[in-house]
């Protein structure tokens, strides 16, 4: 596991990435569908968070 | 008071003065388990900010958001946003250059990410000033200037940690080795940080 400031990086990319989808599918629908949308998001990070760190643990 | 005095080695007549040396991890520095924790911290703290915004958008629900005759520059903000993305691209290079031993790419690359960090606040103090609405005016403007205000504290706590590293770097400090530039490191950190927050406000108060 490394967690350095390219790690870091590594996700300020992926959050920015996430953060596009969202505006730009607020801006072609609505408020509501990219809320909707950025839930969506989160959850999908945090299970993949979760799962990424039982593997890490489990490697360790 | 007295520091302890512990011996170290076997019959060695140096000695180490104050408490022992902590444990260190093979896997990660103490300065980056360090700034994580702190940051781990921080994300707290903007919980509650978040929690407090989400009370009054969803809980209290408002006729309109922003409720009117307010409206918030969305595209000045999105530039904003670019300029604070920008800076993290800078901030990389700085790292990736002194990692390969290139001095003049580090300096360049925490020059450009102290000026793109001092537009973002510049354009956002200058944002908070032709907006129209203050602090007191409803929860809305409370909120909104106690979220984006606390984002920009950091920024402004950035920029001091850069301008230290930047002196150091000129100073001829830093080295290829991981060692050699935590003082570039942990300050890059914690501006990724500030700028991962700062897409999550925008998209939040912003956007949606």
């Amino acid at each position: 596991m490394s967690l350095n400031e390219g790690a870091v990086f590594k996700w300020v990319v992926i959050v920015g990435i996430a953060a596009g989808v969202v505006i730009a599918v607020t801006l072609v629908t609505s408020q509501l569908v990219g809320a909707l949308v950025g839930l969506a998001v989160v959850i999908a990070g945090c299970v993949y968070g979760f799962r990424w760190a039982r593997r890490k643990r489990r490697a360790s | 008071m007295e520091s302890a005095t512990v011996a170290v080695g076997h019959g060695h007549s140096e000695e180490h003065h104050g408490p022992p040396e902590a444990n260190q991890s093979s896997r990660i520095d103490k300065q980056v388990l360090g700034i994580l924790l702190f940051i781990v911290s921080e994300v707290m703290l903007f919980g509650a900010f978040f929690a407090a915004y989400f009370f009054l958008r969803v809980v209290v629900d408002p006729p309109s958001w922003p409720p009117e005759p307010y409206e918030l520059p969305v595209a000045v903000a999105g530039i904003n946003t670019a300029i604070l993305i920008s800076s993290s691209f800078t901030i990389h290079y700085a790292l990736e250059s002194i990692r390969r031993g290139n001095r003049a790419g580090l300096k360049l690359g925490l020059v450009l990410t102290w000026l793109l960090g001092a537009t973002f606040l510049f354009i956002q103090v200058n944002e908070y000033v032709h907006i129209g609405f203050s602090a007191r005016d409803l929860a809305f403007g409370s909120i909104f200037y106690g979220l984006t205000g606390l984002h920009g504290a950091h920024v402004f706590v950035g920029l001091l940690l850069l301008s230290f590293a930047s002196i150091r770097a000129f100073r001829g400090h830093f080295g290829p080795k991981a060692e050699d530039h935590l003082g570039v490191e942990v300050p890059g950190i914690y501006w990724h940080f500030v700028d991962v927050m700062w897409i999550i406000v925008y998209v939040t108060v912003y956007i949606l």
